[in-house]
């Protein structure tokens, strides 16, 4: 059933990799190097990500936790600026709706890309391989590019209102500077991570066991629900985890084809830094961005880190 | 073992690309040698990438019109007259936060007295009062720029900001779909136009871009008595914003009315395209960049541009500023001077459409004649500053949502 | 012998309706599915590509109204354009190496060997991609200061090597875990010395892995715009940061849709080049290799 299709190897093997690690030490203890060989190798990235995210992301914090009180000069530990993002209507909105885009962004991903999965594991068709080229190209395509190709072609009197058009279709409304416009744009862009990912956990459950079910007189849709769905829920969670990080300070595509107001945190935290000036507000929001996309990433971890059940 | 070929070709190919570029781009940016002055500011003079040449750089977030003719027409101008200077202009639009983003440079270059690499901005420091504090911007004046005697002293909009050109935000219509005796002339008609016909006009969010930011103050000097001499000082007088509110009444009273019931691009040029594909049929644009549309072709010939005529929607004198720390500070106080020249404000109307920083009279007769239709000294000036900061705040918080008046 | 092939199957349908029509009924639901991604996935990026060969492009037709090339010559031919795109190309091919070098043998550490803190400093990683990184470059920005890395190639590197971490260990240590030790050992109780184990056992099984982490890190990097621009300018514009000033600014849609074009060139070629791969590997399982 292994195609040799260099490009599905390397599909697998990212998705692989995704959905894999980090499996505990293989019980490899006979050939274990010295420890300390191990810190030496993994010094040089682990210096960088210290010096270039964790340092200035430590400042940021510190930052926005001690204020300074503006008459006697003193420094306290507060959570005033917190409470001041919470008070606000504006900023609870914008992160409310960052919320709800990501949420359906996410769940858009898993109705389009499930089925994809599905289609990837099981045919046979020779189509199968075109499918799966659409499906990658995604990733080689910038998100300022993808906006500057979803205005002109879902914009009014885009390509597509075009189209419809030409068959007789009028009164189209445009996606464009709507919430679901964000979410088309994110969800194209998510979509080979995704479908990577599920085909990936679609490929562990072996046909022997699919086989079997069907022996014994199950429908597809049992196998699907009793089968598929249950063993698969790890690269589900993966897919889910990931996204939600990518999707949740999600910037450029927000940006310029979001609407005015609502606006997602990553454009709300660029316009408090570059149109209120306002600085510590800006970092607030980064921080509040990052406790919420660390939280995922909790989970995701404690997904990865659970043994499989096989 | 195809895998092993592919990594070997993939590996092979990018050496290969690598050392090309290695030996074969003497005009891409020499950045392996260019950096090594930064460490010994002793030895200042002759930076080695142009041999001999002092570098002046040039930062801009303007858009391209701007960027394209600083870099085509005044830079060869400007080492013309200045041998001993090599221009480097910079674009920085779109990416995070354009020219903000290297200021904030220069000020931690000041931290640790470093070269800032910066010498000219194409921007208003008055945006970010916390760099001007720190003093990492000049002042300028005829004293270090001579020809700043001829610009008018209502130009000015900050010390620290030098005006150069300046441009206009005009009403666009598409002449083919509305009969020019309809076009509104005063903003009052445009008010009623707008709700007569819903989903044909926009305007971008005023923070986004110049061209729906003078229009938002353009509604600010409706209800507050049409004066705009009362919006000067730098801090806004409370008084006056307690009127912002009706101002924002009357946009939002237009919300549903706008382009698909209130949907307000980001930027100046989104909205051109609407304009462009007959999305919408009227809109807020700049003198300077619907000229460039027309002439290039982008906009069809059926688009004609009016001016309100009780009272115009406000222009801007765009600023350059210098940053005290250059390296190259003298060559920025010239490149400012060169480009008050008669020569360089001649090109801003000739070639990007704009207007001159300094007065009408010094340009040539010529000129003042062919232009007469747009020579106008009652192009209002709005401050900006914490001014455009209130006028954005209450813009996103009142007309793009009405989430602060639903709340209790 | 393998055109011919592959050529049969096709001839036949050709001559023989009724085949073709029984293949295209079983085959159907792939159809719908290549029609509808098509439509989905490359309908968008047609819009870009018939821009960017347009002289004019007035709604309500569907395809330019003036077709021409006058946009390419006049983009391609900006002094900013030919001096960044081969810094560009340049520079993510350096990033993807150094990238590769440091982060291969950490990932080797973390797969194979043990010690204190392992998998909290390989899941620390996720890091990188977790906190919005515009609150970043600020302090970045005064860091390299201080370190003269403002303005050079050294500082871009630096700062596009954090976006590619995540990648570059991720996938080659899950690579690492998931041979079969059984191999490495055989290998070695014949008597293979260990360098000689790792290049011919294991270096090959880790090899798809090691080239989807590089394809996918060079793809990023090239596109990679803001660290590129808060570090790197003025000596260092690569493309995508022009590309973003001209596509957001810009009144003429042609420059960004050429730019667009060529900016996917690169990546394109890479696909290519695996493409060509798929083929020759079918070959060669058709020979039975």
């Amino acid at each position: 059933m292994t195609r040799p299709y260099n490009r599905k190897k390397i599909f697998m093997a990212t998705a692989r990799a995704l959905t894999a690690q980090p499996a505990p030490p293989a019980a490899a203890k006979r050939r274990d190097l010295s420890g300390l060989f191990g810190y030496v190798l993994i010094a040089p990235p682990v210096a960088i990500m210290l010096l270039l995210i964790f340092y200035p992301a430590i400042e940021a914090v510190i930052e926005t936790i001690f204020v300074s009180d503006a008459q006697t000069g003193q420094t306290t530990l507060s959570l005033q600026n917190y409470i001041a993002f919470f008070q606000d209507p504006i900023l609870r909105a914008n992160l409310t709706f960052t919320v709800l885009v990501t949420l359906a962004t996410v769940f858009m991903l898993f109705v389009v890309g499930y089925p994809l999965a599905m289609y990837l594991r099981f045919s046979k068709s020779r189509l199968a391989g075109t499918v799966q080229v659409l499906t990658l190209f995604p990733l080689f395509v910038p998100g300022v590019i993808l906006a500057f190709a979803l205005i002109r072609f879902l914009g009014t009197h885009g390509m597509f209102d075009t189209l419809l058009g030409i068959v007789g279709i009028s009164g189209y409304r445009t996606p464009y500077l709507q919430p679901q416009g964000i979410v088309i744009a994110l969800v194209w862009e998510h979509i080979p991570f995704t479908v990577l990912v599920l085909t990936a956990g679609l490929r562990q459950v072996e046909d022997a066991v699919i086989e079997s079910a069907r022996d014994v007189g199950a429908s597809g849709w049992q196998i699907f629900t009793r089968i598929l769905l249950p063993l698969t829920t790890r690269s589900a969670l993966i897919v889910f985890c990931l996204n939600v990080i990518g999707v949740f300070g999600a910037f450029t595509l927000p940006y310029l084809l979001g609407p005015a107001q609502p606006m997602m945190m990553g454009v709300s935290m660029q316009q408090a830094f570059n149109n209120y000036q306002d600085r510590i507000g800006a970092l607030t929001q980064a921080v509040l961005t990052f406790l919420i996309c660390a939280a995922v990433g909790v989970l995701y971890v404690r997904t990865i880190t659970r043994p499989r059940e096989r | 073992m195809p895998y092993r070929k592919f990594f070997a070709v993939t590996l092979l190919v990018g050496i290969l690309i690598g050392a090309l570029i290695a030996c074969s781009s003497p005009s891409a940016p020499p950045a392996t040698s260019a950096p090594a002055a930064t460490s010994a500011p002793a030895a200042t003079n002759a930076p080695p990438p142009s041999g001999g040449k002092s570098v002046v750089n040039f930062y801009t977030d303007g858009d391209t019109n701007i960027s394209d003719w600083i870099a085509n027409k005044v830079k060869p101008a400007f080492e013309k007259a200045y041998p001993q200077y090599e221009l480097k202009v910079t674009t920085v639009r779109g990416v995070g936060n354009g020219v903000a983003d290297i200021a904030a440079r220069a000020q931690a270059a000041m931290q640790t007295g470093a070269d800032p690499q910066a010498e000219v901005f194409d921007w208003d420091p008055r945006g970010r009062p916390e760099y001007i504090q720190a003093g990492v911007f000049e002042k300028l004046s005829p004293a270090n720029v001579p020809n700043a005697k001829n610009v008018p002293e209502a130009y000015y909009l900050s010390e620290y900001g030098m005006p150069y050109r300046g441009s206009q935000v005009l009403l666009a219509y598409d002449s083919s779909k509305i009969p020019d005796n309809e076009v509104p002339k005063t903003f009052a008609d445009l008010v009623t136009w707008v709700k007569a016909h819903p989903g044909q006009f926009v305007y971008c969010r005023p923070d986004k871009g110049g061209s729906g930011g003078n229009f938002v103050v353009r509604a600010l000097y409706e209800v507050t008595g049409k004066d705009p001499k009362i919006f000067q000082s730098a801090d806004p007088d409370p008084k006056i914003l307690a009127e912002f509110p009706k101002a924002w009444e009357l946009l939002r009273s237009m919300h549903d009315s706008i382009y698909q019931n209130g949907s307000y691009p980001a930027g100046n040029n989104p909205v051109l395209e609407l304009l462009a594909n007959g999305s919408v049929s009227m809109a807020t644009v700049w003198s300077d960049q619907s000229r460039q549309a027309l002439d290039k072709g982008v906009l069809p010939p059926t688009i004609k541009v009016v001016q309100f005529t009780d009272l115009p929607m406000p222009g801007s004198y765009a600023p350059l500023s210098v940053v005290a720390g250059a390296k190259n500070k003298q060559g920025a106080l010239d490149f400012v001077n060169f480009m008050l020249s008669v020569e360089e404000q001649t090109s801003v109307v000739k070639d990007i459409g704009g207007f001159p920083a300094i007065e009408w009279k010094y340009l040539p007769q010529d000129l003042q004649t062919q232009f007469t239709s747009v020579i106008t000294n009652n192009v209002p000036y709005w401050p900006g500053g914490k001014w455009s900061t209130e006028r954005d705040k209450g813009w996103y918080e009142n007309v793009a949502t009405n989430i602060k008046q639903g709340s209790p | 012998m393998a055109t011919l092939t592959s050529a049969t199957p096709t001839r036949e349908m050709a001559l023989n309706p009724t085949l073709l029509w029984k293949r295209m009924r079983r085959e159907l639901l792939s159809v719908v599915l290549v029609v509808v991604l098509f439509i989905v996935i490359i309908g968008p990026m047609l819009t870009v590509i018939f821009w960017a060969f347009a002289e004019q492009w007035r709604y309500p037709s569907l395809v330019p109204t003036k077709w021409g090339l006058s946009y390419w010559q006049e983009t391609l031919t900006r002094a900013d354009v030919t001096a960044a795109l081969p810094l560009s190309i340049g520079l993510a091919t350096i990033v993807t190496f150094l990238s590769a070098v440091i982060c291969l043998p950490a990932s080797y550490a973390f797969a194979r060997m043990n010690f204190p803190g392992r998998q909290g400093f390989l899941l620390s990683f996720l890091a990188t991609n977790a906190f919005p990184r515009f609150g970043l470059y600020v302090s970045i920005a005064v860091v390299f200061f201080r370190l003269n890395l403002i303005g050079t190639l050294p500082g871009v590197i630096l700062i596009q090597i954090v976006n590619t971490l995540l990648l570059m260990i991720w996938i080659p240590t899950a690579a690492f875990q998931n041979i079969d030790r059984s191999l490495e050992e055989a290998a070695l109780d014949v008597g293979a010395s260990r360098v000689r184990v790792f290049l011919q056992i294991t270096l090959p099984l880790v090899l798809p892995a090691l080239s989807a982490a590089i394809l996918l890190t060079f793809v990023s990097t090239f596109y990679e715009a803001q660290g590129a621009l808060i570090i790197g300018v003025p000596n260092i514009q690569t493309m995508p940061v022009l590309m973003y000033s001209i596509i957001n600014s810009q009144v003429i849609v042609q420059y960004g849709a050429v730019i667009s074009l060529v900016l996917w060139l690169p990546s394109l070629l890479l696909l290519t080049f695996a493409q060509r791969f798929v083929r020759g590997n079918t070959i060669s399982a058709g020979f039975g290799v």
